[in-house]
This record gives structure tokens, C-alpha cells and sequence, in this order.
């Protein structure tokens, strides 16, 4: 029981980590990331790669992904730059997050395809003896995860933070600042990317397996229900919320035990189910995460 | 003053506002049957807000309109065009992506039937007396007008549905002293056919000529009420509401 | 070379149904709508199970799906989107993004994984000129094409299509002319989901049915749509064919797995040189 507790615990702590990036991205930057299952699916497979084929150590693999994905975030807000709409960027993110689950599934001579990458090194793993291993795990996880939540408030106070949130909120002064706020959302993306890279690095350190089909739409379901259960800007939140839908996630796969007849396939997708409608009973019944859209709309 | 019979609009301790705090903190003001009543005021005095709130644009949050005897507050704006109460707009005022004649249909479409007649050409022969350069233009796009011709049409929409008050919102701002000159006219001609006006103002000297009613506002507030003949006759109108905002924020 | 682009052609033609809803809904909404891949696979598992396992003919099948889907989209709006009519894009997009999961999952439900395909009688592919063409793309041409003339008559000559336009143009205008919103948008619902229920249909034919066949399409909808500009009804039409074509001539040099890479630069293209595509007018968002 403990030990499901620790490694539950821990999945918690990389998808915390994950849900801050968004939060961060969507929040301060008012950038929403409908990618983020396929730039988390990047950071996962460019750490194991680095390892399986670049033979590079846990540390450097971690921050490799980390500065893959937050390039390729760089690069996908540089595209968007001239349209700040929100509409066609989400369009745009959700678009790369396809491709690049596409990518992950095709290009079986890079990422094995369907099959998958196994054997993955974790960090430490050749030291640590198996049975205290979770342990340090779940430390590790904890440790990173709070790290994140200060530097991801150091940057938001900061004062390169205030003007971001300045011009988020009024286009007019965006309109005055011109170029300068436009790299100022690149660089948030980019940030923002390097932490959904360090998730997925721990996701395939904790798993030691990767395949397309664990960044299926539930990853970004979770993440978007952690950030508006938890109040959008606000990290503690954030976590807590990241914690409670872990719960409900875990839970739902004690179905299996209560209605035997249906098969695998079924089962996953009552949960994909029940997460869609948890997701909407949350915008509906939750709106405190959205500040900014309760900038009171003048009718005409 | 004289019975309800010759109101066609009364508003009465009207408040509205978009956040925290009203905008509007009161406001009396009484339109009689056929008349012409002139809103004046400076910028931020919330005139804007007024009109779109008796519209249906802004909820009401204290007080009420009443039209021709009938309150509007629980009514949307759709029931409030309905009941017999229309609008033009300052800006944005025409479907700049619909034709004229498209336009000037939609208008009255989806009116239950205030109309006298419901003839297939939505001008009927009053109208095209008021506007009879519209029909050359049926097929053009609205937003490929001139800003007067807009608001021509815009005039034209809000009267297909023979309105008992016509509300307006600043009908000179922008436009060219030609077209100044015509919509007043125009103003004019449509209150001779007994539509009653209620019209929001900035060129204040303009809308004193041909009101009958002036209503002076300042900072959400009514400063004064008086016919127009006796506002014309002041030496200087503007030191009339500015000296009264200086006075509130006093 | 011609074959191909006869392809890309048809390719197109399918595409343009749901572009169109896409932008009727963009216009009317005012929001990316992520959901309509999934409600176009909804829609055709539905089909499915009237014409394979009821027996009743594809044509009469399709006929009542639609019909019924988009009674009953006017339903799933009222629960999913009504509430967060003021909430601001953002919140909608999310929604549908979680509509969509909701709705391919109960039709993976329903059917499992496996791919299925509508009772159709085989028929020989028949030559005109030096263009091959087999029996769905033939349907797939004259369906589509009756379809955007329905739409076209609907869109400029009944009142209801004037005041969906309308309401796209300026809805605080609309507001004031008198057009109620909440009967343009269940309008607008019940032609979105019949113009998907048969996209959905028509994919159907072409590919297999399979839970993600209506989400493959949403990148390239979305291209369309956008190339297009988002709102414009004549966009959707001509974006489609656009995309369609380029999609299929560009099999030549790019494998066909990443098909859905020339949409997306496509819409990339677009976002960079002209955001607001081929007919789209600027919307003002106050």
C-alpha cells in the first residue's frame, strides 16, 4: 500500500510539473498550449533517446530534452508571432502536438513506432538498490517539483514577468511596446517548454519504457483539469489540483474490478469518457482559474 | 407634469454600470409623445451607457424604463425592438458583410408584424421618401458605403420597423457637415411623422435646434433638464455642465 | 499527374462540409470548435449502425443520422456550451477539446477499434476521359455539390441563413434588429451537425470507419477553413479544394503518413502573411 502511495505520489509530482508548464505558458504568457501532449511525448523521447542511442547520462539527457522542447516551443510561438489571436494559436499548437505524435508513431528507425523504446536508465539506477529506489524517486520528483514552482515564480515576479502580464492584459500597450513584447512571449513559450521537457524526462525515467500510446489525449485532459481545478497562476493550486484529478484518474481504473465484461479497450475508453465530462463539469462549475476572461466584455 | 397617456418613455433612478461601481446613478428623464429629447454631456458622462442600456445592451441594475406603459426591464433587446423601441448605433451600426437590401430585410425579419403592411420591398413608399438614393444601392455591399451612406442605412433599418421611439447614438459623430446637415434633417422629417426621438449628442449646438428637450449630463448623473428653446438662448452652454463637473468633483 | 489532382480534388470536396461548419460555427460561436472531427465519427458510427446492422440503405441511413444529429447537437450544446456562452474563447476551446474526447470514446465504445466499413455494393471504377473514378467518388461529388447549393440557397435567400450571417457579421447589431441569438445558434447547431453528419459519411466511404477517422481530419478542416478565412462560407468551399489538392499533389514528395504536415504549414503560411485568409473580413472582437 505504501508503495503505491510513493509511486502514486510521484506520477503526481511529473504531472504537477507538467500542469505548471501549461499554467505558466497559458497563464502569465496567455498562451494556451493544446500541443502539450505531443511536446511532452518530445521531451520523453528525447531524453530516452539520448540515452538509448546517444549514450548520454540521465543529467545531460534531462537537460537536452529540456532544451529540445523548449526550441521547439521557441520555434512554434516565433510562427504565431504576428497573430496574437489566441484562437489560431491554439490551432496552430494543437496541430504540432498531432505531428509530432505522428512523428513518435512512423519513424520506427528513431523511436521503434508502435513497439516502442525500452530498457530506458533512470537516474542513479545502478546505484540505488531496487527496493529503496522509489523512494528516492519520489524525493527526486519532489525536489524538481519545487524547483520548478520557484523558478517558475521567480520569472513570473520578476520584471521581465510583470511586462508580459502588462501586455497580456492590454493591447493597447502591446500595440505601443511592438517588437519586444513579441520575443517576450517567445522566450515564456520557451520556458514554459523546457519544463513540459523535464516532465517528460522524469516520465520516461519512472516508466524505463515509452510508447505512443501512453500520450494519448488523456495527458493533456489531466493537465488542463489540474490547472483550472487549481485556480489558474496560482502554483499551490495548480498542484493540489494535479493531485485531486490524480485521484480521480487512479480511481477510475478500479472500474475494471467493478464491471467485468467489458474489455481493455472499453475500459479505457469509459475513462477517456469521464475525464471529457470531468473536464467540462470543471469549466462549468469552477470558473475562478479564468481572470482574465472576466475582463468584463463590453456588448458592442 | 401631465398624465402617463402622453409619455412614450419614462426612466426613473436608473442605474447600470460594467464592473464594480455604476456608471449610471440615477437617471430621470421622460421623453413625451412625438417630441425630440437631446441628451448633451461630455465625454465620460455616461451618455454611451444610457442608451445602450435602455436598449437591452446593459442590464439594468436599480430603477426602470417604462414604454409607452409597459416596463422594459425584464425584456431582452430582440422584445425591446419588439415593443416597439430601436436604435442606431454610433459605429458598427450596418452588417458590413450583408448588401444593403440585405441589410435593410434582416431589419424587419424577425419582427412580429408592428408594420402596418408587410410588403415584400422592406421600403415602403414612406421611406423611400426619406431615402430615396437606398434603392440605387440595394446590391452593394454595406461595409463598401462612405461612413454617411452607413449611416443613412442604419437609419433606414431602424425605421422599417415603425418604431415608437427612435434612439440614437451620437447620429453626427464623424461624418462630413454635408451629412450633418441631412441626418438632422432627417431627424427632422422622421419626428414630423410622429416617431418620438431620444438622441444622444456630442455637437451639442447641432442637437439643441432641433430638440425640444434637452436633458444635461455629467458624470452618470442628470445636471439638468429644460427646453431646449431656453438652453439655445444661453450665453455660454459650456460652462453650463462643465462648471457642474467641476462642481462634483468638488 | 491529372489523376492525382482528380484525387485532391475529391479530397477537397469531402473537406468542404465540414469547413463549412466549422466557419458557420466560428462565425455564429466565435470559437475553434475542436470537437467536429469526433462528431463527424460519431455521426458515421451511427450510420453504421443503421445500414449494416439494421440493414436500412446508406442513402436513407444518412438521411436520418443527419437529421437526428443535428437535433442532437443542438442538445450537446445546450449542456456543453451554453453555460460558458461568456466565458471567452479560450474556455470553449477547452470544452470542445473534452466534447471530443467524450464523443470519439463513446463510439470507440460502442464499436471497439477495429475498422469497419458501410454495406456498399461493389462496383467496377469507370473511366472519364483519362481520369479513373470509382462509384464513392462519384456519390461523394454529387452529394457535396448538392449540398453547398442547399447551403448557398439557404445562406443568402431564407432569413434564418441572413441572420446567421449576420449575427457572424456583428452580434450586438443582431441584437438590436431584433434576431434572438439563442434561435440562430440552435440554427446553426442543427445545419452544423447534418453538414458533419454527412462529412462524416463521405469520409465513411473513403476510408475505413474507425474511432480517430473524424479526428484525422480536424488539422485539415481547420486548414481549410482558415485558408479560407474563418467565417467566410465561399472561404470554406475554396479553402477545402485548395487544401485538398495541395494535400494530394504533395504525396509525390512527402510520405503519405505525414499528410497532415502541408495543412498545418499551410495554416502556418497563412497566420504569417495574411491571418485573415482568402475572403475573411477581420472580426472586430469588442
Amino acid at each position: 500500500m505504501i508503495s503505491f502511495l510513493i509511486l502514486m505520489s510521484t506520477v503526481v509530482c511529473f504531472s504537477a510539473i507538467l500542469a505548471l508548464a501549461l499554467n505558466f505558458q497559458w497563464g502569465l504568457g496567455g498562451m494556451v498550449n493544446f500541443g502539450l501532449t505531443g511536446l511532452y511525448a518530445l521531451g520523453a523521447y528525447s531524453c530516452a533517446l539520448l540515452m538509448l542511442k546517444g549514450g548520454a547520462n540521465t543529467f545531460f539527457a534531462t537537460v537536452g530534452a529540456m532544451a529540445i522542447v523548449a526550441v521547439a516551443c521557441g520555434v512554434v510561438a516565433l510562427i504565431t508571432l504576428r497573430v496574437a489571436e489566441e484562437d489560431y494559436f491554439a490551432i496552430v499548437t494543437l496541430g504540432v502536438g498531432e505531428m509530432l505524435r505522428l512523428v513518435a508513431l512512423n519513424e520506427d528507425w528513431l523511436t521503434k513506432g508502435a513497439l516502442g523504446l525500452t530498457g530506458v536508465p533512470r537516474p542513479f539506477g545502478d546505484v540505488i538498490a531496487p527496493n529503496y529506489y522509489q523512494y528516492f524517486q519520489f524525493g527526486l520528483a519532489f525536489v524538481l517539483l519545487l524547483s520548478t514552482v520557484w523558478f517558475l515564480n521567480v520569472i513570473a515576479r520578476s520584471p521581465f514577468g510583470r511586462i508580459v502580464r502588462a501586455v497580456r492584459e492590454d493591447d493597447v500597450v502591446a500595440a505601443t511596446l511592438g517588437k519586444h513584447v513579441l520575443w517576450a512571449r517567445v522566450r515564456i513559450f520557451a520556458i514554459g517548454g523546457a519544463f513540459i521537457g523535464l516532465a517528460g524526462a522524469l516520465h520516461a525515467f519512472y516508466y524505463q519504457y515509452i510508447d505512443p500510446t501512453q500520450f494519448s489525449n488523456i495527458v493533456i485532459a489531466y493537465a488542463f483539469m489540474a490547472v483550472i481545478a487549481g485556480g489558474r497562476g496560482a502554483h499551490a493550486g495548480v498542484i493540489f489540483g494535479a493531485a485531486a484529478v490524480m485521484v480521480l484518474l487512479e480511481g477510475s481504473r478500479f472500474i475494471k474490478d467493478l464491471i467485468p465484461i467489458l474489455d481493455s479497450d472499453q475500459l479505457a475508453a469509459i475513462r477517456i469518457i469521464m475525464v471529457g465530462v470531468g473536464l467540462i463539469l470543471l469549466l462549468i462549475f469552477r470558473p475562478q482559474g479564468f481572470m482574465r476572461e472576466y475582463r468584463l466584455k463590453s456588448e458592442s | 407634469m401631465s398624465g402617463e397617456g402622453t409619455d412614450i418613455l419614462t426612466i426613473s433612478g436608473l442605474h447600470a454600470g460594467y464592473g464594480a461601481g455604476d456608471i449610471l446613478k440615477g437617471i430621470e428623464a421622460t421623453v413625451r409623445r412625438g417630441r425630440v429629447v437631446a441628451i448633451i454631456g461630455p465625454n465620460g458622462s455616461g451618455k454611451s451607457t444610457l442608451i445602450k442600456t435602455l436598449v437591452g445592451l446593459l442590464a439594468v441594475r436599480q430603477g426602470q424604463i417604462v414604454l409607452d406603459g409597459e416596463s422594459m426591464n425584464a425584456l431582452n433587446a430582440p422584445a425591446r425592438v419588439r415593443a416597439g423601441m430601436s436604435y442606431v448605433p454610433q459605429e458598427y451600426n450596418v452588417f458590413r458583410n450583408l448588401t444593403v437590401l440585405e441589410n435593410l430585410k434582416i431589419a424587419r425579419e424577425f419582427m412580429t408584424v408592428r408594420t402596418a403592411t408587410r410588403s415584400s420591398n422592406p421600403l415602403d413608399d414612406e421611406l423611400l421618401a426619406l431615402f430615396p438614393e437606398l434603392p440605387a444601392k440595394f446590391g452593394m455591399l454595406a461595409g463598401n458605403l462612405s461612413g454617411g451612406q452607413r449611416q443613412m442605412l442604419a437609419f433606414a433599418c431602424a425605421l422599417t420597423v415603425h418604431p415608437k421611439i427612435l434612439l440614437l447614438d451620437e447620429p453626427s459623430a464623424g461624418l462630413s457637415p454635408k451629412y450633418i446637415a441631412d441626418i438632422f434633417a432627417t431627424v427632422r422629417k422622421v419626428n414630423a411623422r410622429g416617431v418620438s426621438i431620444f438622441m444622444v449628442e456630442q455637437n451639442a449646438t447641432e442637437a439643441l435646434r432641433i430638440a425640444d428637450t434637452c436633458i444635461v449630463m455629467a458624470n452618470g448623473r442628470v445636471r439638468m433638464t429644460a427646453p431646449a428653446s431656453e438652453l439655445l438662448a444661453m450665453p455660454d452652454l459650456r460652462s453650463l455642465y462643465l462648471g457642474d463637473a467641476r462642481e462634483e468633483a468638488a | 499527374m491529372l489523376q492525382t489532382a482528380f484525387n485532391g480534388l475529391v479530397t477537397g470536396i469531402i473537406v468542404t462540409l465540414p469547413a463549412l461548419a466549422i466557419t458557420l460555427l466560428f462565425g455564429v460561436l466565435k470559437f475553434p470548435n475542436f470537437a467536429v472531427g469526433s462528431m463527424m465519427t460519431l455521426a458515421a458510427y451511427m450510420v453504421f449502425a443503421l445500414n449494416v446492422q439494421l440493414g436500412v440503405p446508406l442513402a436513407v441511413s444518412t438521411a436520418i443520422v443527419a437529421v437526428a444529429f443535428g437535433g442532437l447537437l443542438i442538445g450537446v450544446d445546450y449542456l456543453t456550451f451554453r453555460p460558458l456562452r461568456e466565458r471567452g474563447s479560450i474556455t470553449l476551446m477547452v470544452a470542445s477539446l473534452g466534447l471530443g474526447f467524450i464523443l470519439e470514446n463513446i463510439a470507440r465504445l460502442a464499436y471497439g477499434n477495429t475498422a469497419r466499413s458501410f454495406a456498399i455494393e461493389l462496383a467496377r471504377p469507370f473511366r472519364f476521359f483519362d481520369i479513373r473514378m470509382n462509384r464513392e467518388q462519384m456519390i461523394t461529388i454529387v452529394v457535396s455539390t448538392l449540398a453547398m447549393l442547399a447551403m448557398y440557397v439557404l445562406l443568402t435567400r431564407m432569413p434564418i441563413g441572413r441572420a446567421m450571417r449576420a449575427v457572424a457579421d456583428n452580434p450586438a447589431l443582431a441584437l438590436v434588429r431584433g434576431i434572438e441569438s439563442p434561435r440562430v445558434i440552435r440554427w446553426t447547431w442543427f445545419i452544423a451537425g447534418i453538414l458533419l453528419a454527412v462529412g462524416g459519411v463521405l469520409i465513411g466511404m473513403d476510408r475505413a470507419l474507425e474511432p480517430p477517422m473524424g479526428s484525422n481530419y480536424l488539422i485539415t478542416v481547420f486548414a481549410a477553413a482558415i485558408l479560407g478565412g474563418l467565417g467566410s462560407p465561399l472561404g470554406a468551399f475554396v479553402g477545402a479544394l485548395i487544401i485538398g489538392i495541395i494535400s494530394e499533389l504533395a504525396t509525390f514528395v512527402i510520405p503519405p503518413n505525414y499528410r497532415i504536415g502541408i495543412p498545418l504549414c499551410v495554416i502556418a503560411m497563412i497566420l504569417i502573411f495574411r491571418p485573415q485568409g482568402l475572403f475573411g473580413q477581420p472580426y472586430i472582437r469588442k
